[in-house]
């Protein structure tokens, strides 16, 4: 058994981690928040380091990469905010697979992409020009008048879409989009992984650094414990996207369940940590010039995309059971 | 990344499988059936082979106790013995101790048990008060220990004493060997809240031990007890099997009762068994990490008390549910999951509390100082006033 990353792995992630901690950080997700700022580092700048086309395939001017590579990415993502997020050029380079144009213009960024949801706002509708959905069972794709309205978390791009005139691509694309989704929801929790793990490191920081009483009140029990708290689930929650990751490359029957569970922990785990966070940081972890809220904000969002966590447990739940999804 | 086995754990895992096909175990002779698995050379696979084990590997026995799971097999009856006592007769003992005692306890020869906890000692082990006091070339020993699983069938047991109170309370301890049918000591079995009596209360009273059934040297017994910890460790790790319930077992149930619920409390319930089942697997896939740390050749650090913390709580979490989905049926009825659910709560418990393992994870993972000790620096006479 080798349920571990790899040193390739290893070495994109540090990789990655230089050119988004350089390019994209909190305090961006703040100006974006403020002034309305792009997000950063921005769709160009994502296209341009090859992160975002892993998935691609080389044919197509992308990476050729797999899903757990890109996953590994979409942490050091979530890490600093960065935006737009990979979820989008994952599910695109699923649902545009027999489409060696658009998915050209999806690598060399000719074509800005989004998917519209049902039942969830449109991540990251700012900057797109050309959007994807499932209508009646067939994959369209059409341009869209985007409308922004005002967003907890400004670094998700959120907004409301009209779709324009419409072309059909895929009849019965329903199990094209399913996995197109699911593969999604595991780049999500990536992305969600990496926001908590940076929450969690956030907080232990300050608990052995701030003192009350007399010594740091990371000794406290009953701070240690909260953190300890989340320690445990970011560290499960690593275990549900590299599976899931794994599974999307390697093993698609194990994929719904595995994104699923991913999907949820995501959601539930960077609402933890945010909370937590901003609790330990007492007063400071409040105000506005602290970074915790913005990863708060990222966790209010993030919950409710590609289905919301009460979807993906219930999900969960009827695959356990041994029913059909939907 | 992947979840397959090696070739070489692959052979292991066919010969450990081909083995249990033939010999199916017979429940009511446990002592026979380990010493059938010990002449296999499935037994003890990690100890050296000149403690009578086989100088195997930590993956080796993980799937040897896969394997065993898998089919159902209750763990061996000499389970404490060969996680925690001997492993530390290996480390501690002279050599005399290990010829003598350390091949039939892998056979179930003698079977052992550990003697701990006492009732003013838990987590605080270290607080302990039973006494050693040298007599002649040997040692007397009075006192009580508690929550001592299996003393009622032990031959012997790892005893550690408190011989010099007059230091501070770690440096004044000492680990022996004790033989359980010694005149003066008395066992006596205490009743669980599920009904079970596993454990029990173990009275010394004026106990004579030779100082040549000594672990270690005076004074070391700290030490000597962090081995016994650290074994017991490496045997409750996990490594991605379940603690209580298999989650597909609720599963099946769930998805058995639920039919019978009300509309709306067939969303709560599958909404409870989403949240249980991605705890569980959560656990599972984690502990699938550490086997892999294993399969490596590395041993799980204090990240791995995460593994029992979170199992124990998803196990509470569906067997609660398991139990709900019976209805008020459940209060009189549905019996293996009442069972279930009254033994969880001594899971969170035994083995290292909940609490103590998130003191352990906080200080020694994440790095967090220590909560201040009251009686630090003190001896343990003056920390008891």
């Amino acid at each position: 058994m080798n349920f571990d990353l790899d040193q390739e792995h290893l070495d994109l992630a540090g990789g990655a981690r230089d050119f988004l901690s350089g390019s994209a950080s909190p305090a961006a997700a703040r100006a974006a928040l403020d002034e309305g700022a792009g997000v950063r580092p921005g769709r160009a700048e994502l296209i341009k380091s090859g992160y975002a086309t892993i998935t691609i395939p080389e044919s197509h001017g992308g990476g050729g990469g797999t899903v757990l590579q890109l996953a590994v990415v979409a942490e050091q993502a979530g890490r600093v905010l960065a935006g737009p997020s990979l979820v989008n050029f994952a599910r695109a380079a699923v649902l545009l697979e027999g489409f060696p144009d658009r998915l050209a213009g999806l690598a060399d960024g000719s074509l800005a992409v989004a998917v519209i949801d049902d039942a969830s706002p449109v991540l990251d509708a700012i900057g797109s020009d050309t959007f994807l959905t499932l209508r009646d069972g067939t994959l369209v794709c059409g341009p869209g008048e985007v409308m922004a309205r005002r967003p907890i978390d400004a670094t998700r791009g959120l907004g409301d879409v009209t779709l324009g005139e419409t072309t059909d691509l895929v009849r019965d694309a329903r199990p094209l989009w399913r996995k197109a989704e699911r593969v999604g929801r595991t780049i999500l929790a990536a992305e969600g992984l990496g926001a908590a793990a940076r929450l969690l490191e956030m907080g232990v920081e300050y608990a052995k650094e701030r003192h009350t009483f007399g010594r740091p009140i990371g000794s406290y029990q009953a701070v240690k414990h909260m953190l300890v708290d989340v320690y445990v689930a970011v560290e499960q929650l690593r275990s549900l996207v590299w599976w899931a990751a794994w599974a999307a490359d390697r093993a698609p029957g194990e994929l719904p369940l595995a994104s699923a569970a991913a999907k949820a922990a995501a959601a539930t785990t960077l609402e933890l940590a945010a909370e937590t966070v901003i609790q330990v940081h007492g007063g400071i972890g409040y105000t506005w010039e602290h970074d915790a809220h913005l990863y708060w904000r990222r966790a209010k969002t993030d919950r409710f995309l590609l289905g919301d966590d009460v979807a993906a447990f219930d999900e969960v739940a009827r695959l356990a059971m041994g029913e059909a999804a939907r | 990344m992947d979840f397959d086995d090696t070739p070489d754990e692959a052979a292991w895992r066919a010969e450990v499988r081909a083995f249990l096909e033939r010999h199916p175990p017979v429940p009511e002779q446990p002592r026979a059936w380990q010493a059938t698995l010990y002449d296999a050379g499935f037994v003890g696979v990690t100890w050296p082979v000149e403690a009578g084990g086989r100088g195997g590997t930590p993956m080796q026995q993980a799937i040897v106790d896969q394997e065993t799971a898998r089919r159902g097999l209750p763990p061996l009856i000499n389970l404490i013995g060969i996680g925690m006592c001997g492993p530390t007769v290996i480390v501690h003992g002279s050599e005399r101790q290990r010829q003598r005692y350390l091949k039939r306890l892998l056979r179930a020869d003698d079977l052992w048990c550990q003697l701990f906890s006492e009732p003013s000692a838990g987590s605080d082990l270290a607080a302990l008060r039973t006494r050693a006091v040298r007599d002649g070339d040997g040692w007397r020993v009075s006192g009580q220990k508690v929550w001592t699983t299996l003393a009622h069938l032990a031959d012997f047991g790892i005893l550690l004493t408190r011989t010099d109170p007059d230091v501070p309370k770690h440096r004044g301890l000492t680990m022996f060997v004790v033989d359980m049918k010694a005149p003066g000591v008395t066992v006596r079995p205490l009743r669980q809240m599920n009904g079970d009596s596993h454990f029990n209360e173990v009275f010394f009273d004026d106990v004579r031990i030779p100082d040549d059934e000594r672990l270690g040297d005076v004074g070391d017994g700290w030490r000597v007890a962090l081995t016994t910890l650290m074994s017991e460790r490496l045997s409750l790790g996990g490594g991605g099997t379940s603690i209580g319930p298999k989650p597909e077992a609720v599963a099946r149930h769930v998805a058995a009762h639920i039919g019978a619920l009300p509309e709306d409390r067939q969303v709560l319930a599958r909404q409870e068994l989403g949240r249980g089942y991605v705890a569980a697997l959560g656990a599972r896939y984690t502990g699938y990490r550490q086997l892999s740390k294993l399969s490596r050749g590395e041993l799980p650090g204090p990240e791995a008390s995460a593994g029992k913390l979170s199992g124990t709580r998803s196990a509470r979490d569906l067997t609660d549910l398991a139990v709900r989905v019976l209805g008020p049926d459940a209060a009189t009825g549905g019996a293996e999951w009442q069972d279930m659910q009254a033994l969880l709560p001594g899971m969170a418990i035994a083995g290292g509390s909940d609490q103590v393992l998130r003191n352990i994870i906080g200080e020694r993972v994440l790095g967090l100082p220590a909560e201040p000790r009251a009686d630090k620096g003190v001896t343990f006479r003056e920390s008891i006033g």
